[in-house]
């Protein structure tokens, strides 16, 4: 067992942890902010695939374009979706959205599987990505290496807008207290709507990178958001650097676990996400005030 | 005065209702399933509608109650009764250890641990393979008679399963009634104060869970001796939210509400498969219109339209 | 008055013809929803094709009943148990999953009517009680024909990833006893929990292994993950790839160039030259609109063959139709010839090697394997006594 191949899982496990910090960002800022818990995220994440795919494979646009349209597409969709239903029950305890969500999951899901067939939809590595670079110590995919380009791209960008412009820092005052912003005047509805937008477009943006390494089918949002909410757990509910190593750790946890403990791999985060809730629920970076 | 009538006229409908229902129903064992999710859903209500919590691993103690009385009914000793009881003792040691590890937690996080330990759970029974045969399930679950009676023929079964539904209903009616069943109903709306009167809610709340996984190990069981087989997905998530489902539609903390929630979904489920493929499609859209407003639950709110029409034309 | 006499007569008569009507009613169950619907259906397709080919037996019209498990082992055991019991069915057809066809075959044993098994893989079912009758493929074919041909042709060190549930589990124990016998080399395996989206962990650890032949013991997106990976990472330049099942609908969904070059066994194939076999699959191409696969083509000859059993036996009763049923030979399209034996009700016939082809080879529409070799019914098959046996 060489280096080279520790460090080609390593590399790999950085790419799925890509995935897993795209999506728990959302999830998290979601859950800091509106106190909601998606559990449709990964309906979301699914849908940016298949925007993906009808952009590319139905209307003919090269995949750049879909990569900047598909996110947009399903923040826009995330936001509808805030103010038409999940505002409706913010007055009411928390687990009512939980289970709208949920039910919106489910109603998404067969959705699509009716208007795209339950078979998956072919989706080709864009042609300027095809192939691997020779990084030395090993060949890898350059279409993963743009994958953890593009997410390092955006999480620098979503860092930037939440500290440096002055929607971001009423999103921040929010997530720690969003009584108080509204009593200062703010009209917080509308910065709801566009947290949960956000929240939705780096799902699907996470969607519209996994197209092509994953298969595109209804349901592959699921298992997804299973080990996406272990991340949110673990790096801590509303936090966002939380999030980024929660997803980074994930990814490598998941990755090496595969090579060194393959029976217990995938069940290993859930009992380290029930340790975590036991032990440390806040996890690494979140807020006591939220669970204890 | 009235209200007895109407609840005289009630049950007489019930009763009418349940003794017809194997007739009515496509095959005999629809109306069985039926019952079984209804004793699974009102166990649920307890410690969902009258206690508060939103557990997502109920299917934990469901799954166990049917491998149990399946192992046992198999490798152990011929008896229904013991194998009911054993799967019963059993989960309740896992639901008070469970509940011991989840119960202090609140509101989103006691919903994200239980969903942790079905994942556990469903994993320890599919690498098991064994104990509950794994993957494929476990088959050749017998139904051993009762005395004289011979839980083979459907009708028989179903009937047998009725009297247990009968039981199990009032059991729950007197503990939601009881001071006990009180004092779950203001932990559930304000547990603070609760606490600060003198009672400790840490143990009310243990207790109701362990209770609703009683009624789910019950159910389980006798899922595995009438299907005469244990699929793997009895102790997966998807039956977890199937009973809260249930239990949402229906009508939470009535008791009755879950119970014709379970049997109306079980049913739908069943009938409506064949016919329309995207079944799913309509149980979200269902789901999330009640949810947004219905949010009783389908049938209080029917009865509550049907008592007006009623009172407004005395 | 003599007139009212004759006619109530007749009357009675035809009632009496009538409500001695019993049809036979044929069953089927398999998947018609989710990912793996096209199979499901083509095999409805299929038999209802079979019915209706055959129109009437014992001088009644045959009737379909068919239900959708989705794949599921408990949803699998509530359907057979309508169908035998609401619908009357006299047999039942199909059934992929092996979990759910465990549950059909205890179900047909308790109900006492026959179950023709054709989709699902697992040994369990060979022999398993009188009532059931394993026809098609099963894993232990699946590995012995791959297994002989792969380990001479394609090399002796093998790399297996396997699906993580029961006919994962059933096919690697298949697939390493037949490597054992060629006296070949168990590179390494991993157990993969069924539909994982990302294989590139496993084929990193595939390609430091360095074998000759990657076997894939799994089926849908799981192949096609599974081999999208091996392509992505390099792997399909020095190593082949063989699959316990690909479909023709998997390489539609996930493009030819991913699969090109790979490796199959199955019972058939419409591609195959056997009589029969492309008049079959031009009719159901025409009358649905895509090449059957052999899960379809298997559900139409097994139909067939049970319709023909009921025939010969003069009655739709269970046990006159097993005596039918067993030791007896039959030759169609699909099995040219297929022998059932009385010790194990498993049907043998022959397998065929396929192989994926390249973009450039294509002639017609779905034309993606061609025949590379051949195993005859008794080296293919497994001996009476491997498995379960009814005695």
């Amino acid at each position: 067992m060489g280096v080279q191949f520790i460090g080609a899982q390593l590399f790999n496990g950085l790419m799925l942890g890509s995935f897993y910090v795209l999506l728990s960002l959302g999830l998290s800022i979601i859950f800091g902010m509106l106190g909601v818990v998606n559990f449709a995220h990964g309906a979301l994440y699914m849908l940016g695939a298949y925007a993906a795919y009808t952009i590319c494979y139905v209307c003919s646009q090269n995949f750049w374009f879909a990569l900047i349209v598909a996110p947009l597409a399903v923040g826009v969709i995330g936001m509808i979706a805030e103010w038409t239903l999940i505002k409706r029950l913010y007055s009411v305890p928390h687990f009512y959205n939980l289970l709208l969500t949920f039910g919106l999951m489910l109603f998404v899901e067969e959705g699509i599987r009716a208007i795209f067939t339950p078979i998956g939809k072919p989706f080709d590595t864009p042609p300027a990505l095809v192939g691997s670079v020779d990084l030395g110590f090993m060949f890898f995919p350059k279409y993963r290496i743009f994958i953890i380009l593009v997410t390092a791209v955006s999480v620098v960008g979503i860092w930037l807008f939440l500290s440096k412009t002055k929607i971001g820092a009423i999103i921040r005052a929010g997530t720690d207290d969003n009584e108080m912003v509204s009593a200062l005047g703010i009209d917080i509805s509308k910065v709801f709507t566009l947290v949960f937008g956000i929240g939705a477009a780096l799902a699907g943006l996470a969607g519209v990178l996994a197209a092509p390494v994953q298969n595109v089918t209804p349901e592959m949002g699921n298992s997804i958001l299973n080990e996406t909410f272990v991340v949110v757990i673990i790096g801590g509910m509303g936090s966002i650097p939380g999030s980024i190593l929660g997803g980074l750790i994930i990814g490598e946890l998941i990755t090496l676990g595969v090579v060194f403990w393959p029976p217990v791999a995938n069940t290993l985060i859930f009992v380290f996400m029930a340790v975590i809730l036991l032990v440390r629920p806040r996890g690494f970076f979140g807020r006591a005030r939220f669970f204890e | 005065m009235q209200k007895n009538l109407y609840k005289r006229l009630f049950f007489c409908c019930a009763a009418v209702f349940f003794i017809v229902l194997p007739f009515l129903t496509p095959t005999r064992s629809l109306a069985t399933e039926m019952l079984i999710f209804a004793i699974f859903a009102l166990g649920y209500d307890i410690v969902f509608g009258y206690t508060g919590l939103l557990s997502f691993g109920h299917a934990i103690f469901f799954g166990i109650g049917a491998y149990a009385t399946g192992i046992v009914l198999v490798r152990l000793v011929p008896s229904l009764f013991l194998a009911l009881v054993i799967g019963m003792a059993l989960n309740l040691l896992v639901s008070y250890v469970v509940a011991f590890l989840s119960i202090r937690k609140k509101g989103i996080y006691f919903v994200m641990i239980t969903l942790a330990f079905c994942q556990m759970f469903y994993f320890i029974g599919f690498k098991w393979t064994d104990l509950t045969g794994g993957d494929s399930g476990f088959h050749g679950v017998p139904r051993t008679s009762l005395g004289p009676i011979d839980l083979n023929s459907e009708i028989t079964l179903y009937f047998f399963i009725l009297a247990i539904f009968l039981a199990s209903v009032l059991v729950a009616f007197r503990i939601v009634n009881s001071p006990f069943g009180r004092v779950l109903k203001a932990l559930k709306e304000n547990e603070d104060r609760a606490r600060s009167i003198g009672y400790n809610t840490a143990a009310f709340k243990t207790v109701a869970f362990m209770i609703s996984a009683f009624f789910a190990s019950l159910a389980g069981g006798l899922y595995a001796v009438h299907s005469n087989f244990v699929p793997m997905d009895t102790l997966s998530i998807s039956t977890s939210a199937d009973v809260v489902i249930m239990a949402l539609l229906g009508g939470i903390g009535t008791l009755y509400g879950p119970i014709m929630g379970a049997m109306l979904i079980v049913f739908l489920k069943n009938v409506l498969s064949d016919w329309i493929g995207n079944w799913h499609l309509i149980l979200g859209a269902i789901f999330i219109v009640s949810v947004l407003s219905v949010r009783q639950g389908i049938f209080p709110v029917i009865f509550g339209k049907l008592k007006e029409k009623l009172c407004v034309q005395r | 008055m003599r007139k009212i006499f004759v006619a109530l007569g007749v009357f009675f008569l035809m009632t009496a013809a009538a409500s001695g009507a019993d049809p036979v009613r044929v069953g089927f169950i398999s998947v018609l929803s989710g990912p793996l619907a096209p199979i499901g259906q083509s095999e409805l397709n299929a038999t209802k094709m079979a019915v209706e080919d055959v129109g009437a037996v014992l001088g009644q019209k045959v009737e379909l009943y068919s239900k959708d498990h989705q794949y599921n082992p408990g949803l699998a055991n509530e359907r057979a148990k309508e169908l035998y019991e609401k619908d009357k069915t006299d047999v039942i057809v199909g059934c992929s999953n092996s979990a759910a066809a465990l549950a059909v075959s205890d179900q047909a044993a308790r109900h006492q009517r026959i179950f023709m098994s054709t989709s699902a893989g697992t040994t369990d079912l060979i022999g398993k009680n009188k009532y059931t009758f394993k026809l098609n493929y099963n894993d232990y074919m699946l590995a012995a024909t791959l297994g002989a041909w792969g380990a001479k042709n394609l090399g002796k060190r093998w790399y297996t990833i396997t699906s993580d549930y029961a006919w994962g589990h059933d096919l690697l124990k298949h697939f390493t006893s037949a490597l054992k016998a060629e006296g070949g080399q168990h590179v390494g395996n991993d157990m993969v929990p069924v539909n994982t989206s990302d294989y590139s962990p496993y084929i990193l650890k595939a390609a430091q292994a360095k074998p000759d032949v990657l076997v894939l013991l799994n089926v849908g997106k799981d192949a096609a993950n599974s081999t999208k990976a091996a392509v992505e990472y390099g792997l399909k330049k020095n190593v082949k790839i063989m699959h316990a099942l690909l479909f023709e609908l998997d390489i539609k969904g996930t493009g030819l160039q991913t699969f090109a070059g790979d490796y199959t066994a199955a019972p058939w194939n419409w591609v195959v030259n056997q009589p029969g076999t492309k008049e079959w699959a031009d009719r159901y191409y025409k009358a649905y609109g895509d090449r059957p696969t052999f899960m379809a083509a298997a559900a139409y000859s097994a139909t067939r063959q049970y319709l023909e059993a009921v025939t010969r036996a003069g009655s739709k009763e269970a046990d006159k139709v097993i005596k039918a049923l067993e030791d007896s030979t039959y030759k169609d399209f699909f099995v040219s010839p297929g022998y059932i034996r009385p010790e194990d009700h498993l049907e043998v016939a022959k397998a065929y090697l396929l192989r994926v082809k390249q973009p450039a080879q294509l002639k017609e529409k779905e034309d993606y394997f061609e025949v590379v070799g051949e195993l005859p019914a008794d080296k293919a098959q497994p001996p009476v006594g491997l498995f379960k046996t009814l005695k």
